[in-house]
């Protein structure tokens, strides 16, 4: 498993500290507590269930996301907000 | 990353997902008991204005209590918005029969979370949630017999079936 170490993902959340998680969305890195991730997980959930999806496609086909106590901003379109939510489910699928 | 979220959440993510439904459930039942009561209160149906008032604050107890358990498990708690609460009703015995189906789906949707946290191992819950099992029992019990005095008491005046109506 060692060789993944040097992958690197377009989006990638890593344990940094004890409550202190590494989000990683291309060149842009944020710092996130834990209830701060819990609240991303939870406004992801929301954004990629099938009708709001359906709504993003039809409007604006992007989504702008504050994260981090609206410490950052995020741009993302549709592939990357599933990318978003599927680092976001793994990272916490093996709870 | 196993460790990891273990290490700040005692219960499972996805249990913690559906007791934040169950607090948006509890929640809407509150409300709708509100428009119950303000529809008893409003026609001076004094016993059941009361009890309805009283369950209104009784489904907000619960839904506080999962709240309060979510937050201090390590997760969050979402405060849910509440949507689409009827405030139309045809009769007192249509009140009464509502409630007796709103409270069942509470019941069927804490089992569901029960079995969830059961598949999941998350015990903390699955013991959490026994006493709202209890709780569920009782409170559709207390709708059927109330269900029962209407079918006694068949066409008297609403008044006088509202009076022999529990206050709680």
């Amino acid at each position: 498993m060692n060789f993944l170490s040097d992958v690197k993902f377009n989006i990638q959340i890593k344990k940094i500290t004890f409550c202190q998680y590494q989000l990683c969305v291309d060149d842009k890195l944020m710092v996130l507590s834990f209830p701060q991730l819990l609240q991303l997980r939870n406004k992801i959930n929301s954004l990629t269930k099938p009708e709001s999806l359906e709504k993003i496609i039809e409007n604006e086909n992007y989504v702008l996301l504050f994260v981090a106590d609206k410490k950052h901003l995020l741009f993302l379109e549709i592939p990357k907000l599933l990318d978003l939510k599927e680092e976001i489910s793994f990272c916490f699928y093996n709870y | 990353m196993k460790t990891a979220i273990r290490k700040q959440m005692t219960i499972h993510p996805e249990v913690m997902d559906s007791l934040n439904n169950q607090i948006s459930m509890e929640m809407h039942a509150s409300a709708s008991y509100l428009a119950m009561a303000s529809w008893c209160d409003q026609r001076e149906l004094l016993n059941s204005k009361e009890f309805f008032y009283k369950q209104a604050e009784e489904e907000r107890e619960h839904a506080m209590k999962i709240f309060a358990f979510i937050n201090d498990n390590g997760g969050a708690s979402i405060s849910p918005e509440i949507q689409n609460v009827n405030n139309d009703f045809e009769s007192l015995r249509d009140i009464y029969e509502t409630s007796l189906e709103q409270e069942i789906s509470v019941t069927e949707s804490i089992f569901k979370i029960f079995k969830q946290a059961r598949k999941e191992d998350d015990f903390t819950t699955e013991i959490f949630l026994q006493w709202f099992i209890t709780e569920q029992s009782e409170e559709e019990d207390k709708f059927r017999s109330i269900l029962d005095i209407f079918d006694l008491m068949g066409d008297m005046p609403l008044k006088m079936i509202d009076e022999r109506l529990p206050k709680d």
